[in-house]
């Protein structure tokens, strides 16, 4: 269904990519295991795995203290309304709400140590690392939402955390050498389709060294592909494909199990 | 066998679902109803948003209800002049179903009051089935005959305007009371999935008179009409019918109906609408247990346009 390169031979084109590249300080190189996603009838989820070295030039220095790699992988934009129930009249009713605007529809964090121990709380903020420090926003353009909003925010990750769709791993990126890493990205079954950014974060002494971005295309195939289009772009033919189907099974059943 | 529904957009055991589909269809062929009250209920409660399960329902009545057709229209059991009155009624219901339907998801209260009207309708038909199914049995122990009816007696029904003339029932009476039953199960069957048969026929035979052996091939004709057009608006409004999820149901329906058909002719009349009193009942009661019980998540999440995320 999808292109999986062996591990080694990834590993092989990266040491390659390693030396051929001048350096810099430090530098991210990246390569995933696959760059698209094909769902078909039989998707029930996979795993995509971003490998990746860091290079140093001659001139660094040589630090005392490790790196920390944080791997972010973000799904397409999405609005989405938050609702909360309360009890009227003995029943139980939506009644508040909050839109958040342009939220991640997938949000994957991982990295090399828990991120408090990584980075500080402004660069999380500043680059979005981590769920509870996504910015929340009512509307496009709009300040970030006020605290009376928390219960919302939060409801917002949970679910979203129930649903898969938002995970985090504090030791999620693993160092097969000093200078190499490897992380594996769930991809879960009701993952929704578009374009998903990935973005790798070094740093060393809660500094941000460097960081680097691919991409990895997540689209429908096939069959799936094209009910899903039919029934989005021309919904009046797709419903009539719908009861064409029906009153052929109805008439298949009639004449099968004629009776009198 | 887990296959992935493209609307719905989860993925879902196959065999359950035809297994639903087959299991609702032995009892919609053991008990003569569409069994689309039960099949909405059966896809919401294992977690199929209500709205797919609304609007796919809907596909898989219009098999069903053609599959049963066929048979009245060989025996020649179907008032068509009637149907037609019902169908053109029951499309301008359903117009007005899938609007409501549009704008209650827009907003967020399309689940509320989709239990509501569960509750409401299988409560009441429910009730109302069991009283009187109890009542024929146990007049049946007793000994006593059942009740006749009076074909000729006329209620208020009979003194409206507007008359039309129906041969095949032996009619003669105002459209404004079928106009309005046909709207009503439209607007009704839209909403909630459901054929409206368990409503429409004991309408038909009290209200209007309509003899019982044309009642229920004439509503069949009704909601082959009514759900084929609720199917493409739900479809062209809501993108919610999910193709390969009715297809499934379909099969597994069609043939589920069969084999309840078989058992039912060996089942006395009485006692079997007495058990589907109680089904009824404990399906409405579900739904009220849900709209009261403390949910253990207060929060939930959907788009702008309404799909539950």
């Amino acid at each position: 269904m999808r292109r999986r390169p062996s591990p080694a031979g990834l590993l092989l084109a990266l040491l390659t990519l390693l030396a051929a590249t001048p350096a810099f300080a430090e530098q991210l190189v990246l390569a995933l295991s696959a760059e698209a996603v094909k769902i078909s009838s039989s998707f029930t989820g996979t795993g995509i795995t971003v490998f990746g070295a860091i290079e140093r030039d001659a001139a660094t220095v040589s630090r005392a203290s490790t790196y920390d790699i944080v791997v972010v992988v973000r799904g397409p934009g999405e609005t989405l309304v938050t609702r909360q129930k309360e009890r009227f009249a003995g029943i139980w009713l939506n009644r508040d709400e909050r839109t958040f605007v342009n939220m991640p529809s997938f949000y994957s964090v991982q990295s090399s140590r828990p991120l408090d121990d990584i980075t500080t709380p402004e660069l999380r903020r500043r680059f979005q690392i981590g769920f509870t420090d996504l910015a929340f926003r009512t509307a496009a353009g709009e300040p970030e939402t006020s605290a009376g909003d928390d219960a919302f925010r939060d409801a917002f990750i949970r679910l979203k955390q129930q649903a898969g769709l938002y995970r985090s791993e504090s030791y999620g990126v693993m160092f097969p050498g000093e200078q190499v890493f490897q992380a594996t990205v769930q991809i879960p079954a009701n993952v929704p389709v578009g374009l998903y950014r990935v973005s790798v974060f070094l740093f060393r002494d809660n500094t941000m060294l460097a960081t680097t971005n691919a991409a990895i295309g997540i689209s429908k195939t096939g069959f799936e592909q094209f009910t899903f289009d039919l029934a989005r772009r021309h919904g009046y033919l797709y419903g009539l494909i719908c009861v064409a189907l029906a009153l052929l099974t109805g008439w298949l059943a009639g004449v099968l199990f004629r009776r009198d | 066998m887990q296959i992935y529904l493209p609307i719905a957009e989860l993925p879902v055991n196959m065999f359950l679902i035809f297994g639903m589909g087959g299991a609702v269809g032995f009892l919609s062929g053991l008990f003569g109803v569409g069994g689309g009250f039960l099949l909405t209920p059966l896809l919401i409660f294992s977690g199929i948003s209500p709205a797919v399960a609304v609007a796919s329902t809907t596909a898989q009545v219009v098999a069903s209800s053609f599959s049963a057709a066929l048979t009245y229209w060989r025996r020649r059991m179907i008032d068509f002049k009637l149907a037609g009155v019902l169908v053109v009624a029951g499309i301008i219901g359903s117009t007005i179903g899938v609007t409501i339907f549009t704008l209650l998801r827009r907003s967020g209260q399309l689940d509320l009051i989709i239990s509501i009207c569960y509750v409401t309708f299988l409560g009441l038909v429910g009730g109302l089935m069991l009283t009187e199914s109890v009542r024929a049995i146990w007049n049946a122990r007793r000994g006593r005959p059942a009740p006749l009816r009076r074909p000729g007696q006329h209620n208020w029904v009979h003194g409206l305007p507007f008359k039309m003339r129906f041969k095949r029932s032996k009619l003669y009476v105002s459209v404004i009371p079928i106009a309005a039953i046909g709207i009503g199960i439209g607007m009704l069957g839209s909403l909630l999935g459901i054929g409206g048969g368990f409503i429409l026929v004991p309408a038909l035979i009290y209200l209007l008179r309509v003899p019982t052996n044309i009642v229920i091939g004439t509503s069949l004709i009704q909601m082959i009409g009514t759900m084929a057009v609720a199917t493409v608006l739900q479809s062209g409004n809501n993108h919610s019918v999910d193709g390969v999820l009715a297809l499934i149901l379909m099969v597994g329906g069609v043939i589920g109906a069969q084999f309840g058909a078989r058992l039912g002719a060996h089942v006395r009349g009485d006692q079997l609408r007495a058990m589907l009193a109680l089904l009824v009942l404990a399906v409405g009661i579900r739904f009220l247990v849900n709209l009261v019980h403390t949910p253990a998540e207060l929060f939930s999440l959907a788009t702008l346009s309404g799909d539950a995320r």
